[in-house]
């Protein structure tokens, strides 16, 4: 395959990652954005499938806007290998000749992608937070932060194909699910073996996240003086399991007793940086606020509408931690879109109410 | 400098004192973190706790003069011990002596000089340090109380004290001509106080945080006028400060005191470390700076005995004093050696004490602005 013939490559994949027979939710996402480019060089959005029974899925990529579904069924598919899910890969794109190819930026997405793209010798841009088309010559613009998000670059694949971005998940709108949007399912016939596998997949764990340290955290909700009580903490940390993230807490909170120093956050605790920050009962003396106002974003939740914390925060609550909190528990157990407006670091609360 | 009799007795019995009561006691007080219960009873029976408390009130109504022997004197032995002092006797009492209603000095000056209450003086912030005016913490006025919110840092004898100087904004749109100044006992709800802070020096001393927690104070404990808080407050430092300076006064003496008996003692290369010159030049230079900081001291609590302002004059001592304070102990320090480093030697305490006076009741940096505003007209 001649991947600089460019004229040869024609449409938009997605991957479609799937974990135990479910797609990763950043997949509806990519089909959403892989829409619009589609729709923009006048060419077909096609999602590529992997896995062993998961005829449903295929079904499911339709409704969510694929036009074709390359779906390789095979047995050695059932959990994600770098090697099986490359070779599936690659094969269908050398048949197939896609131009663009669309990955989400996920643990499996980040490791697949730059071997695929070596393999077939082009281009990828990873972790991208914004595609466009050039109206010009129709290729693929890539924006991605650079140098711990100060800057923003635009990355052109010009002479190669398929143009590969991996995607941030969160980033780009969902496709909306049509029962009535039709596609056509492709069965792919590997050649995949067993010794193509080097490596082995012994064991999958799940674990409850509850090891997450400070540091590593997306989501921090941190406890002041404010919560009354240790107890507060365990509020928190339901808080904090249903998105992912883990504790913190001030100062004042450390000296009450009521957690371990190694949770506090601030000038002389530990600094963070997480995509969200939720200070409960938190006044925001400048010694807190040295740990943590470089968060992607603040929320705070106090009674007293002048405490400093709202000085920093991008979302302020004034109420009560503890019908604030256990609110906001509620609205993510039995609302998903809560969990999206989170993780689309795009929080208004006026939707809390 | 001549002193009338009077004082040159009051030196003596501080030092009987300190002889007697404070041999060894400077480094336990170090160790443990507070000060012993039967040594503040002495302090107080003596009046040493006292002395610029009027009579009337159950104070030594002495001068200031006689108040920075005091001071002196005891710090020399012991900085912990001159920081309990200046924060109860000055820091607290002062604005109620200037500001005090004659209820108001019945209920809490009095035990203040008697010994029955501790007081602290809560003006730091965590936001507001050096900038006072930058305080955070609120008063509103609910008709037959004032309600207060906010918390207070860094406050010496916090968590020992029965009631707290508290300054409080009343209204905020006024900035600082919006403070008032407030008497918070507490033992009322809402009041508690933060962890002892881990010290590096003055570690006698108990300093913590005060959380004020809608508090009621009722309107009989507003102290002077609505809105005169920050000129309360900042009043009772520029004598306070006299206070501070003359307990840096103490602890450069008893550093170049330390140093003067060790260079004696100590023999290296067949001599004692005195014989030689550059430890006799060394000492000359502390003694000399020593004596130039007592000249300033005294100087400024001469005028406030005389009736004057010294706001400038105390501003300078406390700055020099603070300062050489810290030089003296370090040149002390290295004139130990090795075992300056040790904690078996008093000089190793003295030095990290020495530390906290150019930084508590304004910095080294606070003093130069307000001699400069002196000075520069
Ligand atoms: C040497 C030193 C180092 C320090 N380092 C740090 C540090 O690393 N990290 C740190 O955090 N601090 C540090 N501090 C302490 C800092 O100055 C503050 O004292 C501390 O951050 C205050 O903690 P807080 O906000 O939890 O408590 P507070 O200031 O008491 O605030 C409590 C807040 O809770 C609100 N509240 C009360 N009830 C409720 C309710 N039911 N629902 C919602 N809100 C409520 C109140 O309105 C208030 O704003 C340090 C201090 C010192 C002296
Ligand atoms: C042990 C201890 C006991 C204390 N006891 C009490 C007490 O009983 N009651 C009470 O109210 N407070 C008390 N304090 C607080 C003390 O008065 C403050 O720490 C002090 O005023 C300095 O404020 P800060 O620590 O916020 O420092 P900052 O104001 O943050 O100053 C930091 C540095 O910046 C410099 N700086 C600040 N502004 C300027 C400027 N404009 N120009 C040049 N330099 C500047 C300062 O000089 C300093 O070097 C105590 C502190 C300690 C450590």
């Amino acid at each position: 395959m001649d991947n600089r013939d460019i004229k040869q490559f024609k449409n938009v994949w997605v991957f479609a990652e799937q974990r135990n027979g479910i797609l990763t939710p950043v997949v509806i996402e990519l089909l959403g954005e892989g829409r619009k480019l589609a729709n923009e060089i006048g060419v077909e959005l096609c999602a590529i499938l992997g896995g062993y029974n998961v005829d449903g899925l295929a079904d499911e990529l339709i409704r969510f806007g694929a036009d074709k579904v390359y779906y390789a069924n095979n047995e050695l598919l059932k959990n994600y290998t770098t090697d099986g899910y490359t070779k599936i890969i690659i094969e269908a794109v050398e048949e197939f000749k896609p131009e663009i190819i669309l990955i989400g930026a996920t643990h499996i997405g980040r490791d697949l992608a730059p071997r695929v793209a070596s393999n077939l010798n082009t281009g990828l841009t990873a972790d991208c937070t914004k595609l466009e088309i050039d109206p010009e010559d129709k290729k693929l613009k890539q924006t991605r932060p650079a140098f711990g998000g100060n800057i923003m670059a635009t990355i052109v694949c010009p002479e190669r194909r398929p143009q590969m971005s991996t995607v941030r998940p969160g980033v780009m709108d969902k496709a909306v699910e049509d029962a009535d949007h039709k596609g056509e399912i492709i069965k792919l016939n590997t050649k995949l073996t067993k010794s193509d596998i080097r490596t082995e997949v012994v064991e999958i764990v799940k674990t409850k996240k509850d090891l997450i340290s400070l540091t590593d955290a997306e989501f921090i909700i941190s406890g002041g003086l404010g919560i009354k009580n240790a107890d507060g903490f365990k509020l928190l940390q339901k808080l904090a399991d249903r998105l992912g993230g883990t504790i913190g807490a001030s100062r004042a909170a450390v000296d009450a007793g009521w957690i371990d120093h190694s949770r506090q956050v601030g000038q002389t605790g530990t600094t963070v940086k997480p995509k969200v920050y939720v200070a409960c009962g938190i006044s925001g003396a400048i010694q807190h606020l040295a740990g943590m106002q470089n968060s992607d974003i603040i929320i705070a939740i106090n009674t007293n509408e002048n405490a400093p914390i709202f000085e920093v925060a991008d979302y302020g609550i004034v109420g009560d931690v503890y019908d604030v909190v256990p609110k906001l528990i509620e609205l993510l157990d039995d609302d998903k879109r809560l969990v999206d407006l989170f993780n689309s670091n795009r929080i208004d609360v006026s939707q809390l109410q | 400098m001549i002193f009338k009799k009077e004082h040159e007795l009051l030196r003596k019995t501080v030092r009987d004192f300190v002889e007697r009561e404070m041999a060894t006691y400077p480094d336990e007080v170090d160790e443990v973190g507070s000060l012993p219960k039967e040594v503040i009873a002495k302090l107080v029976k003596h009046k040493f706790i006292s002395t610029i408390i009027p009579k009337e009130y159950g104070g030594a109504g002495a001068d200031y003069v006689s108040y920075t022997i005091v001071m002196e004197e005891i710090s020399r032995r012991c900085a912990s011990t001159g920081t309990y002092i200046t924060a109860a006797s000055s820091l607290v009492a002062l604005p109620l002596v200037n500001f005090g209603t004659k209820e108001q000095k019945e209920k809490y000056l009095r035990p203040l000089a008697e010994g029955k209450y501790i007081g602290c003086f809560g003006l730091t912030e965590p936001g507001a340090g050096s900038d006072a005016g930058a305080g955070q913490t609120i008063a509103i006025d609910k008709g037959d109380y004032y309600e207060l919110n906010g918390r207070k840092c860094f406050i010496t004898n916090a968590p020992i004290c029965d009631f707290a100087i508290i300054s409080a904004m009343t209204d905020k749109s006024k900035g600082t001509k919006g403070i008032s100044t407030f008497i918070v006992e507490s033992k009322w709800e809402g009041f508690s106080h933060g962890a002892h802070e881990n010290k590096m020096g003055i570690r006698g001393t108990e300093t913590s945080d005060i959380i004020l927690e809608n508090v009621r104070v009722p309107k009989e404990n507003l102290l002077g006028k609505v809105g005169q808080g920050f000129k309360i407050m900042l009043n009772t430092l520029d004598y306070g400060r006299i206070g501070v300076a003359a307990q840096a006064l103490g602890v450069a003496q008893g550093a170049l005191d330390e140093a003067i008996k060790y260079v004696k003692e100590r023999v290296q290369f067949n001599k004692p470390l005195a014989k030689f010159q550059n430890t006799q030049f060394t000492i000359a230079d502390m003694a000399t700076k020593v004596q130039a900081a007592r000249l300033l001291v005294y100087d400024a609590a001469e005028k406030k005995d005389n009736g004057q302002v010294p706001g400038l004059e105390s501003a300078m001592a406390k700055y020099y004093a603070a300062e050489i304070a810290n030089e003296v102990a370090y040149k002390a320090l290295q004139l130990h050696g090795g075992y300056g480093f040790i904690k078996d030697y008093p000089i190793e305490r003295i030095y990290r004490d020495a530390r906290i006076l150019s930084i508590y009741e304004g910095t080294s940096q606070v003093q130069q602005m307000v001699i400069a505003g002196h000075v520069i007209k």
